[in-house]
This record gives structure tokens, C-alpha cells and sequence, in this order.
């Protein structure tokens, strides 16, 4: 057989791979009862989407609260991030190493290293069962990727043109805007899209910060599951995958792959 | 406006949310599990019970064994699939968006997927069933709530193949082909110009995106609490027990956990470091 | 520098906290506390692992008190009470006595204990509602929580009582008592396990076990008493681990959560499932989760019974709300309400004899689901609940000497 063959075959088995644990998911949402050894569901229904949509299922709220909360978050990295990577990126300065260590730290310490002791500060500060809370929470996974792809970015940036534009008489902000923006924009939305997914996917950490009180999509989902409502945990889990999906068509055509190898998280 | 300045400004925001947080928050989990606060008297009784307790020599064993094998299997996998995505073959683009769509679904749906697919009365059993290979759900093999944490390791490769794949072709791009096709040149066969020339120029991103992954499946908590048995906990399920079980006394061993756990992820911190952080210069990527 | 911050953030919270203070509503009259309740809001915290008590609660019982007391209900769904409880814990050992996220929780048992003694608990305000003279507080079943004096510090919603199902289709003719049970499991080897302790339900199972190796529950009333568990735990250990080799995989691993053997049960894993609530069996059923030809039973010698109660946390901010709320959910049309086998199926926890004649009708009329087996049957057999420390002993037990 010729290696392209090979090749194809190897292509689909991967393809089945990172699709066949959907597929259980996708089939259950619509199912009413799906017992051993049925291939199928005995009856379909749609009684799992209908609660789901509800505004007694909670879904829809929850949705745009892990919306809120990860846009949120994703802005608020970029805030404090870019600043942070034109530092790490543009200027070479003592105990450079340190901080670039202190500020991958959350990337590489397990979640549970943090969490309890972060629920304890917070639970001081008074910001426990917040929204504004678990916001500032999820900034301490988010920041590093951000921080890192902007470093990343601005390791190959040409301070000049923004001279150039200074010299021509444009202020701070106009020269950020017009010249700046648009030469660390395409790392920008990888460093965006990276924050926005770290934060969309928190789990300990919300329901630590959250204190059962901020419901995000996951906390919703696994309190389904965890009752054996297993129909209406697929319909979730499809809704949770969704806008995940469709930001990742809309940057795809942005995102240089380039950005991947900054850094990332599992 | 010196560069020192600028660059105090310019990091400031950054150091004083994130590092704060991440200090404060080690600090008081060291403070607490010590007794120190609120103010008892400062003892290691919680490192003494932590430690000498059987339970939590087997969550740490299975926490190592899920990280290490889920690491190992899912860092060949990747190497493999990276190869095979940078041939030319029908499909290439289509599996490439795969790949990269995976990387947008959160663990938590990839670990309930994972359980209604291969549990005993899971899809893979009905079809097994289905083909007569078994008669009843316990015939199918236990992948699930299993002592060898198969199913947590399997959500894990299913997650981090991707991941790893994407770091090694964005690292695959930047290296182009050139180096190997000098070495085809010289005589070098297809395998050796893998072995010797581009192994070790992926190394370093693969070893950087391993420790990466080796982290986050020792500290995860949502996938071994939905695919994990009923003993031994992995790690994080059973310090998360600790801290909010009724009884107040074994919080100090809660934080003790999460302490021992930090001290591992430091002695990571600094692996992580050495592999990706150069000692001077401009590059921080 | 977190001080400072921290009492900022006290204040400007305390200045919203209207009812905090619970020693100043029990000196008042109901009708003033009803009009410090109007146009709050409360966050009762509960387990929101089913839908239609998800939906009774926001749908039936917030129009309620948002109809008649203009009084907002947010209900916050968990999966595990021992969070909250742990929470509340947290909140009082950072200050925070008067700014608490929990307004109301749905607790019992182990929890209730907890939070009683560590004085986590608003109490002596029971009496006050007017609807509390529906309790039947000469029931030590429900004056009692698993044991321990309930005190004025929560207010009973519904009874429960421990039963079996199966699915008639599979086993037409279960056991009918824990000798015949432990003999069935014998002789049909991986077609019944538990979940393992500390989980609520898998406990309750081990229990019914220890009772039967105790020859019944009389002698284990009252406080702990040591040498009586040595010598009833070496019994049970050893009939559960003659057990283990004919339990599901062979007992090398057990389901950690009901949900697990519910699941189990569903596909045919194995042959029958429990729960405290009997009505879960018919809502599964509802579901499509479990056969049509579900069946459930108690045992000939009981199977054990308890109360579920609403409990206000000292710190509450909306505790005015918050009773006004308790209230309601004592009425007898919130627990005809909830009897009704389409909205929920559950046990009610007043006595019926003293509701007005159309609730009494209600209660009369209700057709209960067949998969479901009558309250007034199982009530036939019923044994009690020891007390915590008990429990938290037998589970530990377990852990070290069966679950290894």
C-alpha cells in the first residue's frame, strides 16, 4: 500500500477519536431512556432540549454567565497583559527570569496547589460566591498565557514605528490605536482566544470562588450528570461546546498558528 | 521617562494581581496548614497525619501514575499525529480543523463523553454486545471507575494529544524542512534524519508542553471525580474532600495537601524554566 | 492592606442587610416580621439534582411568596449540602456574621449536627411560625434529627423512609428482609452492590446491615457507646465482606455515588437500586431513566426512616425573608403541592389531621405512581436513625475494614 494511504487511514482513525466521545453526548440529548443493550434510544424526545432552553432548567442563564465571565476575564487579561509583555518582550532588565517565572507560575502549579489557598483570600476580601470574584480568580490561570504570547509578539516588534508616529506629532493613544494595535492584533486574538477558553473551562476553581453560589456552564453540567439526568447533561455539554466552537471559526482566518507555540495550556 | 520606570509601569498591574494573588495565596495555605492562622500554635501535625496516612500515599501514587502515563502516551501520540499532519494526504485539512476544534472542548464534556462511550454499559459495550462478543455490561472490559484509571487517563490523551500536536506544528513551521533534507542529502536514512536531526530541534517544545500537561493531569479535579473509583481519590478529589468535610479539624491537612502538591509543582516550575526560558536576551517566547 | 480593604467591602455590604439580626424579629409579632420580609429576596441553597423539585421550588413556591409576600426566591442548586455547610464554616471563621450567602439550606443528619454545634445555626425562631402548629412535635422522628434535638433551630419539609426497587420484569419476587437478602446476593453473584460510604445513601445501606447484625436498633439508641460498636461492627465487617466476592465486579470496586447505581440498575448491571426517597423511583421512571416494570419494597424488618428540614445560618442577611418562606413551605397546600405524585411524590412532613378539610381532601384524592410503594406500607416496619456519631464511626468503619 502507498504511505499516502497509510497516511489516510491513519487520518481517520484520528478523526473517529476526537469525535466518538461526542457522539454519546449528542445521541442522549435527544433520548428518552437509553438502556443497555439498545444501540439506540428506545424513544426520542426532546423533552432534555426543552428544559434545557427553559428558564427553569438554568441553562440559558448559567450560559451567559460563563459568557460574561469569561469575556470578562479575557478583556481584563488583555488589559494587564499586553503592558507585561511589551516589558517582557521589548526589555531585557535584572530578575527578568523571576518575574517571568512568578508570572507562569499559575500555568504550571496544579490547579489544587492554589485553590484552597486562594478561596481563603478571597473568602477574607469578602469577594466569595461573587461574580466579580470568580473573575478575578480565573485571571490568575488566564494572565500567563496572555502575558507569554504578547512577550511573545512584542519580542519582534519595531519600536521605530511608533517613533516614527510620535515624531509625526500623533499622541500616546492615537499611536497606540493606529500604528501599535494593528501590527500585535493577530497575537492579540491568540492571546484572547487562549484566555477566553482557560476561563470558559475553569471547574475547581469556580465552584471553590463561586461558593456554589456563581453557577457556570460546567458547574450546571456536572450537577446533572450527577444526578443521572443524563439526557439533559448532553443537551448541556452541546450547548457548553457551542460558543467555543464558533469563536474559533471566526478566528481561525485571524490567528496566526504561530501564536500556538507561545505557550499554551492542555 | 527611564526604561526602569517604564518598565515598573508597565508590569506593575500584572505583578501586583496575579503575582499577589499567587503568593498570598501559597502564603496562607502554608500559614493554615501550620496552624498559624487564625493564630493556634504553629505544629506539623497535618504534614504528620497527611503523610502517614495510607490514603494519601495512594491518591499521591495514583495522581503520579494518571500524570505520568496520560504525559508519556499523550506526548508519542502527539509526535506521531504532528508527523502525519505535516505530509500531504486527502482529509489533511479536515483533521487539522478536528484537531484544533477539540482544543475548544472543556474536560468536563470530554469526561462525561468519555464515560457514556466506553463504560461497561456504555456505546463500545452495546455495540460489543451487539456483535456477540459479550452477553451482559460486566463481561465488558472495566474502563471506568477502574483501579488502573483507565478511563481518566483515556480522557486526558483525548485531550492533550491535540494540544501537544498543535505546539509541535506551530514549532514544525518555524523549523521548516531544511535541515533534513541536508541530511537525506548526506546519506542519512528517513529514520535517522528524524532521530538525530529533528527530534532534538522539537525536543524542547515538547518536553515544555509535557510538563505542561503533566501539571494539569496531576491536579485536575472534575475528570478523576466523574471516571475515578471509589478508592483510592486521586489527589486533588481527596484534598478537596479534606477542605470541606463538617469536621474543621482536617481542614490544616486540606492546605497540607495543596502545600505538598505546590512543592511539586515548583520543582516543575523550575524544570519548565530551564527548558524554555532563555538565560538572557530578548526572546521570551 | 487587606484589612482595610476588607472591612470596606463589610461595610458597604451590612448597610443592605436589613434582618440580620435574629434576636431583634423573634421580639417581634409575625405580622411585623411579614413587613420586614416584603420586597426581599432569599438564596435558599439546595440540592438541584431533579427538575421537578427544581421546578416545584421555582416555579410553585417562589409564585408564592412573590404573589403574597412580594418576596423574590432565588434558589441556588448543589450538589452537596457538606459544601454549604462548610462555607457558612468559612464565613464565621472570617467574621462575617451578619453578610452570609445563605439565606435558607435543605439539610439533615451529619450537616445539621455540624451546623448546631458550631453554633452556625439561627434557632428558637420555629415557634414563631404560625403554620408550625401543623408540626407534630410529640414525633421524636422529627423533634429528632438522626438523633439530635432539633431545638427551634430548623423546620421539618418532608419524611422519608429507606426502600428497594427492582424491576419486576427481572426479579419477580424480591427478598422480603435482610437475611434474605444477603442469601439473594449469594446466590446471583455481581448483581448487587452499594456506594460506598461516606456517600448518603450507600451509609444508610451499611446501616440496615449493622442493625441486622445487632438484632435490630433498640440497643444502639442513644449516645455512642464504644464497646457496643466494637462488638456489632466486627459483625457487620465480617457479613460485608463475605458479601464483597459476590457484589458487582466482584465488590474490588463500588459505585461512589447512588447515581452510579442507579445507573448500574438502569442497564440491567444490576438487580436492584435503593434510596431514602422512594419517590425518585417514579420520577426515574417519568424520566425514561428506568423500566416501566420498576417496582420497589421495604423490608419486613424496617428499613429506616427520617425528616428533612429547611434551616436559616446565623449569618444570614434576609432572615425575616427567609422565615416567611419557612412558612410557606410548612402550609398544607405546599405540602399537598408537593405530595402530588406529577410534581414531586413527596411525604409531607405536618400531620394531615390538622389541615384544613380541602387539603385533607388533596391528600385523599393523590393516586400514588406504581413504581412507588406507599409511605403508610413502608411505615408498617419503620426503624429510626442513631445518632451522628454513630454514623460518622460506622462509615469510618467501613472505609478501613470493607472498602480497603
Amino acid at each position: 500500500m502507498r504511505a499516502e494511504t497509510w497516511r489516510l487511514l491513519a487520518g481517520v482513525l484520528v478523526a473517529l477519536a476526537l469525535v466518538l466521545p461526542l457522539v454519546p453526548l449528542a445521541i442522549w440529548s435527544g433520548a428518552h431512556g437509553w438502556r443497555y443493550p439498545d444501540l439506540l434510544p428506545q424513544q426520542w424526545s426532546g423533552k432534555a432540549w426543552t428544559l434545557a432552553l427553559s428558564d427553569r432548567g438554568g441553562v440559558v442563564e448559567s450560559l451567559g454567565l460563563t459568557l460574561t465571565i469569561a469575556i470578562a476575564t479575557t478583556a481584563l487579561a488583555a488589559l494587564v497583559g499586553v503592558p507585561a509583555g511589551r516589558a517582557l518582550g521589548l526589555y531585557d532588565f535584572r530578575g527578568k527570569r523571576l518575574i517571568l517565572l512568578l508570572l507562569l507560575a499559575p500555568a504550571i502549579l496544579p490547579g489544587i496547589a492554589l485553590v484552597l489557598g486562594l478561596h481563603d483570600l478571597f473568602l477574607r476580601l469578602g469577594l466569595v460566591g461573587t461574580t466579580g470574584g470568580v473573575i478575578l480568580a480565573h485571571l490568575v490561570p488566564v494572565l500567563p498565557y496572555m502575558t507569554l504570547v504578547m512577550a511573545a509578539v512584542f519580542a519582534g516588534f519595531d519600536t521605530r514605528i511608533e517613533a516614527q508616529a510620535r515624531s509625526l506629532g500623533a499622541g500616546p493613544l492615537r499611536t497606540f490605536a493606529t500604528v501599535t494595535l494593528p501590527v500585535i492584533l493577530p497575537g492579540l486574538l491568540t492571546g484572547a482566544l487562549f484566555a477566553f477558553l482557560v476561563s470558559w473551562s475553569q471547574y475547581l476553581l469556580t465552584l471553590a470562588i463561586g461558593g456554589g453560589r456563581v453557577q457556570t456552564l460546567p458547574l450546571v453540567l456536572y450537577s446533572y450528570a450527577a444526578a443521572g439526568r443524563n439526557d439533559v447533561a448532553g443537551a448541556i455539554a452541546l450547548i457548553y461546546i457551542l460558543p467555543g466552537l464558533a469563536i474559533l471559526l471566526f478566528t481561525a482566518s485571524r490567528v496566526t498558528g504561530r501564536g500556538f507555540g507561545a505557550v499554551l495550556r492542555p | 521617562m527611564t526604561d526602569r520606570t517604564r518598565i515598573l509601569l508597565l508590569l506593575g498591574p500584572a505583578l501586583v494581581l496575579v503575582g499577589g494573588m499567587v503568593l498570598s495565596a501559597l502564603g496562607l495555605a502554608l500559614l493554615r496548614s501550620l496552624h498559624l492562622f487564625p493564630v493556634v500554635a504553629p505544629d506539623l501535625s497535618a504534614y504528620a497525619t497527611v503523610l502517614g496516612s495510607p490514603g494519601f500515599l495512594a491518591s499521591l501514587a495514583l495522581s503520579v501514575w494518571i500524570a505520568t502515563v496520560s504525559t508519556a502516551l499523550a506526548a508519542a501520540l502527539a509526535l506521531a499525529l504532528a508527523l502525519l499532519l505535516r505530509r500531504g494526504f486527502p482529509g489533511r485539512g479536515m483533521v487539522a480543523v478536528l484537531v484544533q476544534l477539540n482544543l475548544t472542548v472543556p474536560h468536563v464534556v470530554g469526561a462525561i463523553g468519555l464515560l457514556y462511550l466506553v463504560s461497561q454499559s456504555g456505546a463500545f459495550a452495546r455495540l460489543a454486545h451487539a456483535a456477540g462478543l459479550i452477553a451482559r455490561p460486566g463481561e465488558f472490559p472495566a474502563l471506568t471507575h477502574d483501579p488502573y484509571a483507565i478511563g481518566i487517563i483515556l480522557t486526558y490523551i483525548w485531550k492533550e494529544v491535540p494540544f501537544i500536536t498543535l505546539i509541535l506544528l506551530a514549532k514544525l513551521q518555524t523549523l521548516g524542512e531544511g535541515h533534513e533534507q541536508v541530511a537525506r542529502s548526506l546519506g542519512a536514512t528517513r529514520w535517522q534524519a528524524f532521530r538525530h536531526v529533528l527530534l532534538p530541534q522539537l525536543a524542547p517544545a515538547l518536553a515544555a508542553a509535557s510538563a505542561l500537561v503533566f501539571a494539569f493531569a496531576f491536579g485536575a479535579y472534575e475528570i478523576p471525580l466523574i471516571l475515578g473509583a471509589h478508592a483510592p481519590e486521586a489527589l486533588p478529589v481527596a484534598a478537596w474532600r479534606a477542605f470541606t468535610d463538617v469536621d474543621l479539624t482536617r481542614r490544616p491537612q486540606a492546605f497540607a495537601i495543596s502545600v505538598l502538591v505546590a512543592g511539586l509543582g515548583i520543582a516543575l516550575l523550575l524544570l519548565y524554566a530551564r527548558l524554555t526560558l532563555p538565560q538572557r536576551g530578548r526572546h521570551a517566547g | 492592606m487587606l484589612r482595610p480593604l476588607a472591612a470596606l467591602l463589610l461595610l458597604t455590604t451590612a448597610a443592605t442587610a436589613d434582618t440580620a439580626d435574629g434576636e431583634a424579629l423573634k421580639a417581634m409579632t409575625w405580622d411585623q416580621i411579614v413587613e420586614e420580609a416584603r420586597g426581599g429576596t432569599v438564596n435558599w441553597f439546595m440540592w438541584g439534582g431533579a427538575d421537578n423539585i427544581n421546578a416545584y421550588v421555582s416555579d410553585y413556591v417562589a409564585g408564592v411568596v412573590q404573589r403574597d409576600y412580594g418576596i423574590t426566591l432565588n434558589r441556588v442548586p448543589i450538589t452537596d449540602a457538606a459544601e454549604i455547610v462548610n462555607l457558612i464554616l468559612s464565613e464565621k471563621e472570617a467574621g462575617i456574621t451578619e453578610t452570609g450567602t445563605v439565606d435558607l439550606i435543605w439539610i439533615n443528619g451529619e450537616n445539621f449536627r455540624s451546623m448546631k454545634d458550631a453554633g452556625l445555626a439561627f434557632c428558637g425562631h420555629t415557634a414563631l411560625l404560625p403554620n408550625d402548629a401543623l408540626v407534630n412535635w410529640d414525633n421524636p422522628a422529627i423533634a429528632n434529627d438522626f438523633g439530635v434535638p432539633v431545638d427551634g433551630c430548623e423546620v421539618p419539609w418532608n419524611t422519608v423512609q429507606f426502600a428497594f426497587a427492582h424491576d419486576s420484569a427481572v426479579v419477580a419476587e424480591p427478598p422480603r428482609d435482610m437475611a434474605g437478602l444477603i442469601d439473594w446476593i449469594k446466590a446471583n453473584p455481581g448483581r448487587f452492590t452499594y456506594p460506598a460510604p461516606p456517600d448518603f445513601t450507600g451509609s444508610v445501606f451499611v446501616r440496615h446491615v449493622f442493625y441486622h447484625a445487632a438484632g435490630g436498633p433498640e440497643a444502639l439508641l442513644g449516645p455512642f457507646d464504644q464497646a457496643k460498636f466494637d462488638e456489632v461492627a466486627g459483625k457487620t465487617w465480617e457479613i460485608l465482606n463475605e458479601l464483597e466476592p459476590f457484589l458487582w465486579r466482584e465488590g474490588a470496586t463500588y459505585p461512589t455515588t447512588v447515581t452510579q447505581l442507579n445507573e448500574l440498575f438502569a442497564n440491567g448491571e444490576v438487580a436492584f437500586s435503593f434510596n431514602y426517597d422512594p419517590a425518585q423511583f417514579g420520577l426515574a421512571v417519568q424520566a425514561g431513566l428506568w423500566p416501566e416494570t420498576t417496582r420497589s419494597f421495604g423490608l419486613a424488618d424496617g428499613t429506616i426512616g427520617n425528616t428533612n428540614y429547611t434551616l436559616i445560618p446565623f449569618n444570614s442577611p434576609n432572615k425575616a425573608a427567609a422565615m416567611v418562606l419557612q412558612n410557606v413551605l410548612l402550609s398544607g397546600e405546599a405540602q399537598l403541592e408537593k405530595a402530588r405524585t406529577e410534581v414531586w411524590g413527596a411525604a409531607p412532613a405536618i400531620d394531615i389531621a390538622r389541615t384544613s378539610p380541602e387539603v385533607q381532601a388533596g391528600f385523599a384524592a393523590i393516586e400514588a405512581h406504581p413504581s412507588v410503594v406507599p409511605a403508610e406500607e413502608l411505615a408498617k416496619a419503620a426503624l429510626p436513625e442513631l445518632q451522628t456519631d454513630w454514623l460518622t464511626a460506622i462509615e469510618q468503619g467501613w472505609t478501613v475494614n470493607v472498602g480497603n
